[in-house]
């Protein structure tokens, strides 16, 4: 048999979309009236949650608090259910470890942190099915949440993954395109400044394409603020109707 | 949040109010709160359900994976539970901290679902020694508003409802060697039984009174509680004390008839959801976390 | 940008994995009809024409497009990729399913696909709003993909109703082989047709109707009802055989000389029978040369012994079997139980390996019939039977024809005729057939491969520059044979400030202009090298790369990757370098004219010296390879002179070495073997390298014997050892001598093979005696020097590495196909001098020539002329004549004919002719003159012989 062709003659990658579309995008903010900030977004079979708790006093040893910012504290986690093959932990491993970390920096660099000095901020997102960008979409669904909360930022954080096939840039990867083992490219843009929070890349790809790839992923990651900020400027209206009763 | 902590007139405030069978949030003693389900909400999982009963959120997800059957029961496929109790419903669950409260309740699931008479067992084998079915029920809790196993048992029993196992045949050649062949129809699928599946029922004591699905603040006037599970039918299979409290023995049963009282509602509005759901086939309009 | 698409979910499961894909339905997708309204939308690559003009039909008189389904694209792709076939449209399902079928015929779709005269279209039905289906319960994944074939084919005949106001709309015409999915279509209200009814409703173009491919549809079958082969098990009852060890699987190979025999190799490492043999037609049951078969072991009483009887398939059309049954009972001969080998027979065909054959029609002897034997050239191959209406004008022409299919009541398989490639005998025709015989790629390069190709004018720009040393001041010259248009290599030699000397080879830089896995790339990979007939070339790269911008032509830019060292006096290594560069040669000179400029006392440029530097040093480092050990072996090269108006060879000449031969040589050898140690020492796992393996020592058996009787001592336990036997070998009353032990030494070596690093640990090449090689310095004309220069550049961050590069499964098989495509193109080049002597020989009649005895057999003698280079059989057996006393000695090596006993190295006198009996196979024949033999030659000896091919094969060592 023959393998996946991702990119067809016509342009079209396998599930249909054409090289620099993203997939479907939809969220919502205030899933959760515990929690003091939380989200929910799918883009394409990809879903993800995230909740906020803080800013809050530290909590265990308050030796880990820092004296001129809030710490950002996250935890990476993923359903046991939400991969092909079934997860024996939802946390804990290398992989959430490591997620969590970059999630952590992402956020301390658009947070306004030094707002809330010895205070700790949690942000903890759980991925319900990964169908490949779950970074990107754990970023996006946090990012609503951290608005949700109300806690000030400079920015929004937008993700978004991009990959590279037959001399062609493809933005937002599900997960056949990440397992085809292409180069990749993941990363979070704060869109008004156009400044990365956070750029990482997987496998091999020739210096002179990183401009394309990373190209295609701004742009792509542009299109997701569109998305998120019309996601936030609606939860507003109908939060504000509701308050106007 | 797992508990709150009330403050002494508070406590007395609840007490007082469920000995008149006027609860805080305006139930009597026997109601349920609202109960929101939903089913095939994780689409690559064999079936799965999210229930949100009050402020308690749970995602359940069954994944039926290959394997071989246990020595003793050759015959028979068989369940694992698995239950995360993820930060997202309280911080303090981050890390290792919600595996202690995931442990007990999946001990109490293995009790009381993974057996022959909740679930045809025998429906999982695909050759008696060698292939079964095992399905992982993983039970991922979102948010935490009290009574986690009545919510707990609503969701595993409509994603089990909700579970779909593709069917699989066993080909066999003059040299005894088997294959596994799949069918390439996606209808073609075994659905399980889930008339005997049962419910559980927790029922509070609180001052001299019980009462059915606590809230936070009523589990923390509560000393003592029963967890019963009923089937439909009324049948009481399994009980269990929990809470630091103690009971006396005239209370118990008074707590088991209602339990089974309860449980047979509950079991009746259920089971009308989910045959609704069903009913509306690959139309359904999906909500999930959207709605 | 989403809004627009509704969102669908297909669910498959495989294994026991639930496996969820999102499938996004667009509404932009055009109906791929240029100029379409209603699509609106600016038509990119292929579209269909609006108004197709399309041949006469007798069924469709309205202009119309085709829209096949996935067989018919599968079996009947001949068809379609004739020029007449044009506006037709593919289905991207039905694509999907050819690439999951066939790979080279999905190949070969894409390429006429890219081909914008011809019009095809692939409409991406699986994505498009109006036409995605998905499968309903009870339908199986086949059953789907038809009704979406169907549904296609609706939408596009009501859109062409919708786009086009008058009544004469362009038809969409389905075309199914499939007779139920037809009805279905029609009852659906689609124009349905099979392709046979199709094409033979072309009435203007009659033709075509040859190249149908047969499909047997059972019931439709006009043979004789009476089964003649045994059932082929189904393949999954062969893979559980196989399993268990009830069948075994291997590759087919029929016997060139007996059609009812064969033998199977048993894939695997299993010692005890790795060879079977087949006989008789029932057990070979229908298996073709190259299939991959499942066999099952006969019980050991039926086992029988390889016969040494030669049966040529002669039968006419008839079925019937009784006759191959008695030829078969002359098989059974020779019954001696320590000759009997394992036997089998084939139970059924794990794959098949056909190809288009060459050869020749048989017409049939009835007049007006149209079905025909075909007889392929490959001996090995059944004859296939064809239909066929042109088969006067096909008779006496090489053709091409294609198996559809070896139903099991048919004597013959059945196949189609595919093309004619001309009159036999014909120059052209030959070349053609001997290329499409040893599997050389030669079609002209394909659009979608020539795309690839810089834009001209080409000049070096700022960019390509990048990473690269700018050293075009050098005084660089290059050195080849004369008229050599792909000119890989340049040199350069000037002394450096502190009294070294600075040499430096300069290699086309052919990886800056083939990237990576593009069409290019994948094409060039598949030639894997460039094939030198005796007059024509054919290319691995576009012509424009070979001949003009990788050629290091002459006062012209060019890019290049450079190796540069600082040596001493003595020719010994300081330092070395690589770089990518850009260089200007100052000449590009022939071998003569290099020799005469370092010979002549009066010159004294720059170019001058630069060659004598270079001479200079390659005389030491030659010298000093030689004292390691390395071999300097000969074999008869020689060129043919051609008629420059009728191109037929009018003389031989064997090729002249010059001292600048082997200067160019020993530069690129040092250069390989520089770059070979900077491969591996960077990628110890997937470093591209070639290897020599010492011949195992029983090789050398034929030469010591042959040195025993010239009274010589030959030592071959080491490459030095041989070496110096070699150099030892001097008769001053026959000088030739020296010379034909080296022809023989090369004969007793091993094949060099390419091979990647991580997957062997033996790297020593024992000709050059090296302990590592490579190929670096022919990137124009051999892929291997292409993965080199890449690997190269990588390592010295020149340029940058892709997945496949560093994957050294992917290396392995990369190295097979070269070995191969290497062989082949041996072959090819050998085939093409053989066809070439034949020729020379047809217009000079008969000569006697002297010649030596190379090697001593049983019932022949094998003999060489040097004066042509040619070698030949003299065969002392022949049919209807009295067979002469022939004894054999196998210790000597030696045959006594009557009173005349001959050993390797004798001279003898032959007469050479050619034997054109056999049309199909021509051969150049050699008969004894001197000594006499009576009886046995004679110049008056002129009976047809029917011997065999002369042996052509031999082991060549190259570097």
């Amino acid at each position: 048999m023959a393998g996946l062709e991702l990119l067809s003659d016509q342009g079209y990658r396998v599930d249909g979309r054409r090289a620099g579309e993203l997939r479907k995008i939809q969220a919502r903010m205030g899933v959760f009236a515990q929690a003091d900030g939380s989200a929910y977004i799918e883009q394409g079979n990809t879903k993800a949650l995230a909740v906020v708790y803080g800013p809050h006093e530290m909590r265990g040893s308050r030796s880990r608090a820092l004296p001129d910012r809030a710490l950002v504290n996250c935890q990476y986690s993923m359903a046991t259910f939400s991969t092909g093959e079934r997860k024996r932990r939802p946390h804990g491993d290398r992989k959430a470890c490591e997620m969590g970390l970059q999630l952590r920096q992402t956020f301390e660099a658009a947070i306004l942190t030094q707002l809330y000095p010895r205070s700790q901020i949690d942000i903890y997102v759980q991925v319900l099915q990964a169908d490949g960008g779950n970074y990107a979409a754990c970023v996006n669904a946090a990012t609503l949440a951290v608005l949700d909360a109300g806690i000030p930022m400079r920015d929004f954080v937008c993700a978004c993954s991009a990959g590279f096939v037959d001399g062609t840039a493809l933005a937002d990867l599900s997960h056949v395109e990440e397992a085809a083992g292409g180069p990749q490219v993941a990363l979070a843009l704060l869109p008004a400044s156009g400044q990365l929070a956070l750029l990482e890349m997987d496998a091999r790809l020739h210096e002179d394409h990183l401009q394309q790839v990373l190209e295609a992923a701004s742009q792509a990651a542009r299109d997701v603020h569109a998305l998120l900020d019309r996601v936030v400027r609606q939860h507003v209206r109908e939060a504000a109707l509701l308050l106007g009763d | 949040m797992a508990s709150v902590a009330l403050s002494e007139a508070e406590k007395v405030y609840i007490v007082h109010g469920v000995q008149e069978d006027l609860r805080v949030d305006g139930r009597g003693c026997e109601d349920y709160r609202c109960a929101e389900v939903e089913t095939d909400v994780v689409s690559n999982t064999s079936g799965s359900a999210r229930v949100k009963l009050g402020h308690t959120d749970i995602l359940v997800g069954v994944k039926a994976e290959m394997g071989t059957p246990k020595l003793e029961r050759p015959d028979e496929g068989y369940l694992e539970f698995f239950v995360d109790c993820s930060a997202n419903a309280t911080p303090e669950f981050e890390g290792r901290g919600g595996d202690d409260l995931g442990t007990e309740i999946a001990n109490a699931l293995y009790r009381i679902f993974n057996n022959r008479g909740s679930i045809d067992l025998t429906s999982l084998c695909i050759s008696p020694r060698e292939h079964c079915w095992i399905l992982y029920v993983d039970v991922l809790l979102l948010e935490c508003g009290g009574n986690l196993f009545d919510a707990i048992s609503i969701a595993v029993k409509a994603a089990l409802f909700n579970t779909s196992i593709p069917k699989v045949r066993v080909l066999e050649d003059e040299e005894g060697s088997k294959d596994i062949e799949l069918s390439d129809d996606p209808y073609d699928c075994i659905r399980l039984n889930v008339e005997n599946v049962p419910c559980i029922i927790t029922l509070s004591k609180i001052g001299y009174r019980h009462v059915v699905d606590a809230t936070l603040q009523e589990e923390a006037c509560s000393l003592a509680s029963l967890l019963v599970s009923v089937t439909s039918k009324g049948v009481l299979t399994c009980l269990r004390k929990v809470g630091k409290g103690s009971l006396d023995p005239e209370s118990i049963f008074e707590m088991m008839e209602t339990g089974k009282r309860v449980g047979k509602v509950l079991h009746a509005s259920l089971q009308t959801i989910l045959q609704k759901e069903e009913n509306l086939g690959p139309k359904r309009q999906k909500v999930g976390f959207l709605g | 940008m989403l809004k627009s698409k509704t969102f669908l979910k297909k669910t498959r499961a495989g294994g026991v994995l639930k496996i969820v894909r999102e499938h996004y339905l667009r509404d932009d997708i055009g109906c791929g009809a240029s100029g379409c309204a209603e699509c609106c939308r600016t038509q990119e690559g292929p579209a269909l024409e609006p108004r197709p003009r399309d041949p006469e039909s007798s069924l469709c008189p309205q202009p119309h497009y085709l829209l096949p389904d996935t067989n018919v694209l599968l079996h009947q792709i001949d068809i379609l990729e004739d020029p007449i076939i044009r506006n037709v449209i593919v289905l991207q399902t039905v694509l999907q399913e050819v690439r999951n079928l066939s790979a080279p015929v999905y190949k070969r779709i894409r390429d006429v696909t890219s081909d914008l005269s011809k019009h095809f279209y692939t409409f991406t039905n699986e994505h498009h709003r109006d036409t995605y289906v998905e499968q309903e319960q009870g339908e199986n994944a086949n059953d789907r993909n038809d009704r979406a074939i169907r549904v296609a084919a609706k939408w596009y005949n009501e859109h062409m109703k919708k786009i086009t106001a008058d009544d004469n709309h362009p038809q969409v015409i389905f075309i199914t082989n499939d007779i139920k999915n037809k009805e279905k279509a029609i009852e659906e209200g689609i124009p349905a047709y099979t392709c046979e009814e199709y094409i033979k409703s072309l009435t203007a173009n009659p033709e075509l109707v040859d190249r149908l491919a047969c499909l047997s549809d059972e019931g439709n079958e006009i043979e004789s009802q009476k089964v003649i082969f045994p059932e082929h098990l189904p393949l999954s009852k062969l893979q559980q055989g196989i399993k268990s060890g009830v069948y075994l699987q291997g590759t087919f190979r029929a016997s060139r000389e007996n059609y009812l025999e064969a033998t199977v190799w048993v894939h695997g490492d299993d010692e005890e029978n790795r060879e079977i043999i087949l006989q008789g037609l029932r057990n070979l049951n229908r298996a073709v040369h190259e299939d991959i078969v499942a066999v099952e072991l006969l019980p050991k009483s039926q086992w029988v012994a390889p016969s040494s009887v030669v049966l040529q398939d002669e039968g006419q059309n008839g079925d019937d079997v009784e006759d191959e049954e008695e030829k078969e009972n002359t098989l059974k001969t020779a019954i001696n139980e320590k000759m009997l080998r394992p036997s089998g027979r084939v139970v059924g065909i794990i794959k098949r390996n056909w190809r288009p054959f060459c050869g020749m029609l048989s017409k049939s002897d009835i007049k007006e019939s149209r079905r025909h034997l075909f007889t392929p050239a490959d001996k090995r191959i059944p004859r296939i039977r064809i239909e066929t209406r042109q088969a006067s004008t096909l008779e006496g022409q090489r053709i091409i024809v294609a198996i559809d299919g070896w139903p099991k009541n048919s004597r013959y398989p059945n196949g189609h005729f595919v093309k004619n490639l001309g009159a036999v005998g014909d120059k052209e025709t030959e070349t053609e057939v001997l290329l499409l015989e040893h599997d050389v790629p030669h079609q002209p390069f394909s659009r979608a491969v020539l795309s690839f190709l810089p834009k001209m004018p080409w000049s070096i720009t700022e960019e390509d520059m990048k990473n690269r040393e700018d050293l075009r001041h050098l005084c660089i010259c290059s050195v080849d044979p004369p008229k050599c248009t792909d000119i890989d290599d340049a040199l350069h030699c000037r002394e450096l400030e502190n009294g070294n000397l600075e040499v430096g080879v300069h290699i086309a830089d052919v990886s800056h202009f083939i990237r990576p896995g593009n069409a290019l790339d994948q094409e060039s990979a598949k030639r894997g090298t460039t094939v030198y007939l005796c007059e024509k070339r054919i290319d691995m790269v576009p012509e424009l790369l070979s001949s003009n911008l990788c050629s290091l032509r002459s006062n012209v830019d060019r890019l290049a990757f450079s190796c540069i060292w600082e040596m001493n006096h003595n020719a010994e290594i300081l330092k070395t370098r690589f770089t990518k560069s850009a260089i200007n040669s100052k000449a590009s000179l022939t071998y003569a004219e290099a020799q005469m400029r370092i010979d002549s006392a009066t010159m004294n440029d720059d170019i001058t010296t630069s060659l004598r530097g270079l001479n200079k040093l390659a005389k030491i480092l030659k010298r000093r390879r030689i004292d390691a050990g390395a071999l300097i072996l000969s074999s008869p090269e020689v060129r043919f002179h051609v008629d420059s108006e009728t191109h037929d060879p009018i003389d031989l000449q064997t090729k002249e070495l010059r001292e600048t031969n082997s200067m160019v040589e020993e530069f690129m050898l040092l250069a390989n073997v520089s770059v070979a140690k900077k491969i591996h020492e960077e990628f110890c796992e997937h470093a591209l390298l070639r290897k020599h393996p010492a011949p195992p020592p029983s090789n050398y058996e034929v030469l010591v014997k042959a040195a025993k009787a010239k009274n010589l001592d030959f030592k071959t336990d080491s490459a030095k050892a041989l070496a110096d036997s070699l150099d030892r070998v001097e008769s001053p009353d026959f000088p030739y001598l020296n010379t034909l032990f080296r022809i023989l030494a090369t004969r007793c070596m091993m094949q060099a093979v390419y091979f990647c690093s991580g997957m062997d640990n033996d790297f020593h090449h024992y000709g050059l005696a090296s302990p590592i090689y490579t190929h670096f310095t022919s990137p124009i004309r051999r892929y291997a020097d292409i993965i080199v220069h890449r690997l190269l550049a990588v390592a010295i961050g020149a340029d940058s590495t892709y997945p496949d590069l560093t994957n050294k499964h992917k290396l392995a098989d990369l190295c097979k196909n070269l070995n191969f495509r290497h062989k082949m193109a041996q072959y090819a080049q050998r085939a093409s001098v053989a066809f070439h002597t034949q020729l020379f020989f047809k217009n000079k009649g008969i000569v006697n020539e002297e010649a030596y005895v190379l090697f001593v057999r049983k019932n022949a003698i094998v003999v060489l002329i040097p004066k042509y280079g040619l070698e030949g059989t003299v065969f002392f057996e022949e049919k209807d004549k009295p067979k002469p006393r022939l004894a054999y000695n196998e210790e000597m090596p030696s045959l006594k004919v009557e009173d005349t006993e001959f050993h390797v190295f004798d001279k003898v006198k032959v007469k050479v002719t050619l034997d054109s009996s056999n049309l199909q196979h021509q051969k150049i024949r050699m008969s004894l003159i001197e000594p006499q033999i009576p009886g046995v030659s004679g110049p008056t000896d002129s009976t047809t012989l029917n011997t065999d091919e002369p042996e052509k094969k031999r082991s060549k060592l190259e570097n």
